[in-house]
């Protein structure tokens, strides 16, 4: 299992950009962070399709410390439903203050990365649990 | 979602991201503030209250956390750190991730402010290949160095035949030597 206090610096991190440059660089850096850091998960994704989207998350969530998720795939898309997110949990149990905005960086860096995969996502819920999904585009495999 | 399993990965790229985005001050800004007094705020909390005891309190807890090879060791004005085998250098050198071209360098810039405020300093080198030994002592009063090597014996990293591999950059009171 990975070190949990490594979710103290990322929520540090978020505060950084945020307080210091402005929501539009921290939106910059989560928009850059999935295309260029997670390039190589995206060509992963792009050709193994859902299958490699479905082991990733699986293998992903199994490493990270104290989470609760549950992930399905279907014929033409990948769902991924956080009852307890990892990280929010881990700060809070911690009595971290958590940035505002912690859960929108899966929006913009998973967005980044199913773009860039030829593949589509989406998010709905936020603040400790939510529901992901990553859609595999018509025609594209 | 951004992990923790591969969070060496993706801090280091931070680097790069905010070196070339908002400058080489931005990023000691980033570890000497968001880093050394926000994430790492336990740190300087054990550090700054308890001296001696919070360095070993913190840093047995954190690398033991981190899986590290390590060896502490404490005189009465001395707490050194002998890193065998850097788990953060070790997870870039094992993945060949290398977006910034100086890494290690993010220790010194938040572990040096927040030994400073708390009235320590400290003297430091490392080779960018996951070896390194770190020195903290009171500010401005130099530890007896044959008595802490002493003590340290065989655990000193410089008798390690790879020491002298790699690129050194070596620190006295937290600042860089030429």
């Amino acid at each position: 299992m990975a070190a949990g206090d490594f979710y103290f610096a990322i929520n540090a991190t978020f505060r950084f950009f945020l307080k210091n440059y402005g929501e539009e660089a921290l939106h910059n850096y989560w928009r850059s962070m999935g295309r260029e850091y997670f390039a190589p998960l995206s060509t992963r994704f792009k050709e193994g399709g859902l299958t490699e989207v479905e082991k990733y998350w699986k293998e992903f969530f199994r490493e990270e410390p104290g989470g609760k998720v549950n992930i399905t795939r279907s014929e033409n898309r990948v769902d991924i439903e956080v009852e307890k997110c990892p990280a929010l949990s881990w700060l809070r149990e911690h009595e971290r203050d958590e940035v505002d905005c912690f859960c929108q960086h899966c929006h913009f860096v998973s967005t980044e990365i199913a773009t860039n995969a030829e593949m589509d996502f989406k998010l709905e819920g936020g603040g400790g649990s939510c529901h992901q999904v990553f859609f595999q585009r018509e025609g594209s495999r | 979602m951004i992990g923790v399993q591969d969070f060496c990965g993706h801090y280091e790229w931070t680097f790069k991201h905010i070196e070339e985005t908002l400058g080489k001050e931005a990023l000691e800004k980033y570890w000497a503030e968001a880093i050394a007094f926000d994430s790492q705020s336990h740190a300087h909390q054990l550090i700054s209250e308890k001296g001696f005891d919070g360095m070993e309190e913190y840093w047995g807890h954190t690398l033991t956390m981190e899986e590290a090879g390590y060896k502490i060791t404490r005189t009465a004005d001395a707490f050194r750190i002998d890193m065998h085998q850097c788990p953060s250098k070790g997870f870039l050198l094992e993945h060949d991730l290398e977006a910034h071209s100086d890494y290690c360098a993010h220790c010194m810039g938040w572990i040096g402010p927040v030994a400073k405020k708390s009235g320590f300093t400290i003297d430091h080198e490392h080779n960018h290949l996951g070896k390194c030994w770190w020195t903290l002592y009171k500010d401005g009063k130099k530890p007896n160095q044959g008595v802490l090597l002493r003590k340290v014996g065989d655990a000193n990293i410089e008798k390690d035949p790879e020491w002298p591999n790699g690129q050194h950059h070596s620190y006295e009171d937290c600042k860089i030597k030429d």
